[in-house]
């Protein structure tokens, strides 16, 4: 339900958002809303088929879906269309796709089916059958037991994706590497580890952006958008959300997104929906999104076993990130990086593969109501 | 299949919580930004939205003392073409080459132009503006504006002056008015998309124009032209280099006409007139100097026009009285200098009266040398003659003076017969009529009134009454003295049958001396027992004859013959009562 309402607030937003944008561009100021509708028909067709499914049957998929992921996202490398200076589309026929995103819910199956079948093998209790042993045996890494080795044999399966995605979709790739982090954290009974591995995560962003210039740069512009030419997109969004007030503009009477606000239907929407709907629509919309958690939290809590919990609890991590990082990127709490908001950004793969994830949630959760409690 | 175990649903509910705080906290961050922040980033939005326009407010007019519109505005359009817009570019350059008389080159190349907006042609009339929009043409716009415009062209040109591109004043009444007439500019502030385009649907915010205000001055039409006309007569019979006239009351300062032919086009004061084309200097100065007004400007030895002071000082300090005598052998030996008179062979004996209606100088060399130093220079400020006049016009030039204590025998000797200084022409009629109007000191003017545009009267513009700088009697001889000097005197080219006249001639040659140049010069009041006009006439390097009362005399006598009918002034004299 409250993935309905989002998707209806979305394409309200993204109409409002995009209209400019498509009426300079497209002449026609449902452009985006036409194509974004077309994904979520899409979308919901594919939640409702998935949901329908028992989902341990993807549990065998998750290792050629893995599979099919990393040779899309190496495809893309080498026959991606280019857009806004990123190659990251691949077009099939004329229809376009950014195997990043579908690369997310990939991980998540890898990581559950991978995790539920490696805890499953140590476990004696465990109700697994042979064919998750086949998945990790795939892996002889796995076999080597041992907490620690096991997150890192982990780690060392989602390396290569996130470092295909990473190569030209960074933020994608921080998301994947996140996921994966929140998945195994969930799995394993300790804490320290994480504690240490959440350092050498801060340590490795630090090499990492003193290792480029630019990202230095994004740094200084975070912290003084306004003396920077670069800070203008974090500015307009600044403008747009502080224009807002408590009650807002009013749906469709934004200014920045006429221009001002660069990307107004993709990463700064959050902006849009600040400005026209006031303090109270935002959050309004962020508590939408929490309840949304909140039901990914009691689905993966009552899940009749563990690949279904993990298979929650990765969406709800996905989702989470996502929309976290997202405000916090407009709002200028954390240096800019490109994270749409989900279900509202425009983006057709996004809004497809975010609506199979709301299926398998829903598999998911069909799966408690078999299995009583 | 393995179950969740209660550690899984713990680190889900950990993750879940740390959700909230993370969504939490972004949500302080937003009303933090949304309300604290607010006004900050509303301001600076509004800032990079809002596209502000002016409006040119009308700019008030200047009118004559009977309401002759000196100065109007002209409702003009500016035609340009928004390339982007245009639907029909063939249609578009015919009617814009028919239209405005263009040809088909220039106006092709204008449409064809790939820019924003393109002005094709401005300060096209209005009627011609709305022909053009009346086609209503994709592309083509027509914006009316305000020019400022002068029905009369050239009429007193140097006092009105002209405005800029910006309805500024720049010369003239123009600029010591702007203030008055320029009005207050409106706003039109719309709100604009991040390409500059206005947001339709949006209130605008319009802030009207204020129109300026009317500034009624004392200039009569009629007199001016006539007095214009006058000049540029003598100015051509004499060949002269300019001809400036002024014509004021000497009893409240009101200026009824100044001159300074050859005048300019006001309407197109950028283009230099004839006599200024062929100059040796830069267009700008050329400019410079034909927009001068020389009545105000420039300052020049006054010549035997300044005999009124002298005589009026001398008889207010009792040094002198009408009927002293004195001898004229042609000369006087001033210390070691022998300073000649303009009659060589001498006037012989002859009585103050005699003296300056001979315009004596050695005569009046014995009355500056009687007053002495001291005493002149006191009348000399007492007459207001070392201040500016006040006159509202700008740039008014200053006297050049000796130093005080720089002046010798001979030096006073030469300034008693009007040498070795210089005053402008307005010091000099002011400080005449001061003399003959009673001895009050008055103050030159051109503002009368201000009103606003629907004609309610906003002020009366008050001159201070001046300081008396004679005694009613001495005015009193000094108006008879120089009704003398028209009557029987160097004046009597300025004399008209039945009409009282007084006046001073004045023949200076200019400096440096010897080159034949010379400035001719007459003041004139009527009537002479009560005058309520008077008139100061400078032809400046005549050719031919160039004696003050040969050519100014007739000039100023002309000007009367006209102006004293047209001002109400009946003649006194019956014309058997004439002395011929």
């Amino acid at each position: 339900m409250a993935v309905l309402i989002l998707c209806g607030f979305g394409l309200l937003i993204l109409y409002s958002a995009s209209s400019y944008n498509g009426q300079v561009r497209f002449g026609d100021s449902a452009w985006y809303l036409k194509k974004q509708f077309f994904a979520m028909v899409l979308g919901l067709a594919a939640m409702a088929g998935i949901s329908s499914i028992d989902y341990h049957v993807l549990n065998k998929l998750a290792g050629p879906a893995y599979l099919l992921s990393l040779v899309l996202s190496g495809a893309v490398l080498l026959f991606g269309d280019a857009y806004n200076g990123s190659r990251r589309w691949l077009s099939i026929g004329p229809l376009s796709f950014q195997p990043a995103e579908y690369a997310k819910p990939a991980v998540i199956l890898l990581l559950a089916s991978v995790v539920a079948g490696a805890s499953g093998s140590r476990d004696p209790r465990g109700v697994s059958g042979t064919r998750h042993r086949k998945t990790t045996a795939a892996d002889p890494r796995l076999r080597r037991g041992g907490a620690r080795g096991r997150i890192a044999s982990v780690f060392l399966a989602v390396l290569p994706i996130v470092a295909l995605v990473g190569k030209n979709n960074l933020s994608t790739a921080v998301i994947i590497l996140g996921i994966a982090m929140l998945m195994i954290f969930v799995s394993n009974p300790k804490y320290l580890p994480f504690l240490w591995m959440i350092l050498a995560g801060v340590g490795f962003l630090a090499a990492f952006l003193s290792l480029e210039a630019y990202r230095l740069e994004r740094l200084a512009i975070w912290r003084n958008p306004e003396l920077y030419e670069k800070g203008y997109q974090t500015m307009q969004g600044l403008y747009a959300i502080g224009s807002g007030g408590l009650f807002g503009l009013g749906l469709g009477n934004g200014l920045q997104k006429l221009g001002f606000v660069p990307e107004a239907q993709n990463d700064m929407i959050f902006s849009v929906i600040c400005e026209e709907l006031g303090l109270f629509g935002a959050a309004f919309l962020v508590l939408l999104f929490l309840l949304l958690l909140w039901r990914f939290m009691v689905i993966a809590t009552h899940a009749p076993d563990l690949f279904g919990s993990l298979i929650a609890a990765g969406i709800m991590g996905h989702i989470a990130i996502q929309v976290i990082l997202n405000i916090a990127v407009v709002t200028n709490t954390i240096p800019n990086t490109g994270i749409t908001l989900p279900f509202v950004s425009y983006g057709g793969t996004s809004m497809l593969f975010l609506l199979a994830e709301m299926g398998l949630a829903l598999s998911v959760s069909r799966g408690n109501r078999n299995i009583p409690l | 299949m393995q179950k969740t175990k209660s550690f899984h649903r713990r680190k889900i509910l950990l993750v879940f919580v740390c959700c909230i705080a993370a969504l939490l906290f972004l949500i302080g961050r937003l009303a933090y930004l949304m309300i604290a922040k607010s006004g900050y980033y509303t301001t600076l939005a509004e800032e990079l939205h809002e596209r502000e326009r002016s409006i040119k407010a009308a700019r008030g007019r200047i009118l004559d003392r009977n309401g002759t519109v000196l100065a109007d505005n002209r409702t003009v359009c500016t035609v340009s073409v928004i390339h982007s817009q245009i639907t029909d570019p063939e249609q578009v350059i015919e009617v814009l080459c028919t239209e405005l008389g263009m040809d088909e080159e220039t106006v092709r190349a204008r449409v064809e132009k790939n820019s924003s907006i393109e002005r094709i042609k401005s300060n096209v009339d209005k009627d011609i503006g709305d022909a053009i929009r009346s086609y209503g043409l994709d592309g083509v716009k027509v914006d009316e504006d305000y020019k400022r415009y002068y029905p009369y062209a050239s009429m007193a040109s140097k006092v009105l002056g002209f405005t800029g591109a910006d309805n500024q004043g720049i010369i003239g009444l123009e600029v010591r008015y702007d203030e008055l007439l320029s009005g207050t500019p409106g706003t039109i502030l719309t709100l604009t998309d991040a390409r500059g385009i206005e947001i339709e649907d949006t209130a605008e915010t319009r802030i009207e124009p204020v129109a300026g205000n009317d500034l009624i001055i004392s200039l009569d039409y009629n007199i001016q032209q006539y007095v214009e006309q006058a000049a540029y007569n003598v100015l051509e019979e004499k060949q002269a280099d300019s001809v400036s006239i002024l014509v004021m009351n000497p009893q409240n300062g009101e200026i009824y006409a100044m001159t300074n032919v050859p005048e300019f086009d006001l309407n197109d004061p950028y283009t230099l007139t004839e006599l200024y084309i062929e100059t040796q200097l830069s267009e700008e100065d050329a400019l410079n100097q034909m927009w001068r007004n020389g009545c105000i400007n420039d300052t020049y030895e006054p010549g035997s026009t300044f005999k009124i002071i002298t005589a009026a000082t001398g008889l207010e300090e009792g040094v002198v009285t009408l009927t002293d005598t004195f001898y004229c052998p042609g000369y006087k030996l001033v210390d070691d200098r022998r300073i000649r008179c303009h009659k060589t062979a001498g006037h012989g004996s002859e009585t103050f009266l005699e003296a300056a209606q001979n315009s004596c100088n050695p005569v009046f060399i014995e009355v500056g040398l009687r007053l002495g130093v001291d005493n002149y220079f006191k009348y000399f400020n007492q007459f207001g003659l070392n201040d500016k006049t006040g006159v509202d016009l700008p740039g008014e030039a200053a006297t050049i003076m000796h130093k005080k204590e720089n002046v010798g025998q001979v030096e006073l000797a030469t300034i008693s017969f009007g040498q070795s200084f210089q005053i402008t022409p307005i010091q000099l009629i002011t400080t005449a009529a001061s003399i003959i109007n009673g001895g009050i000191r008055i103050t030159p003017h051109f503002a009368v009134s201000a009103q606003d545009a629907d004609g309610t009267l906003l002020e009366v513009y008050q001159y201070e009454e001046g300081e008396r700088i004679l005694s009613e009697e001495t005015s009193a001889t000094m108006r008879y003295l120089l009704e003398q000097v028209v009557d029987s005197g160097s004046g009597k080219n300025a004399y008209i049958e039945g009409y009282r006249i007084g006046g001073k001639t004045a023949t200076s040659e200019t400096l440096p001396r010897g080159q034949g140049k010379y400035i001719s010069s007459f003041v004139g009041f009527a009537p002479a027992d009560d005058p309520q006009v008077i008139c100061l006439c400078v032809i400046n390097n005549p050719q031919g004859t160039y004696y003050g009362g040969t050519i100014a005399a007739p000039v100023v006598k002309d000007i009367f013959e006209n102006i004293l009918p047209y001002l109400g002034i009946e003649k006194t004299l019956a014309e058997t009562e004439t002395v011929e």
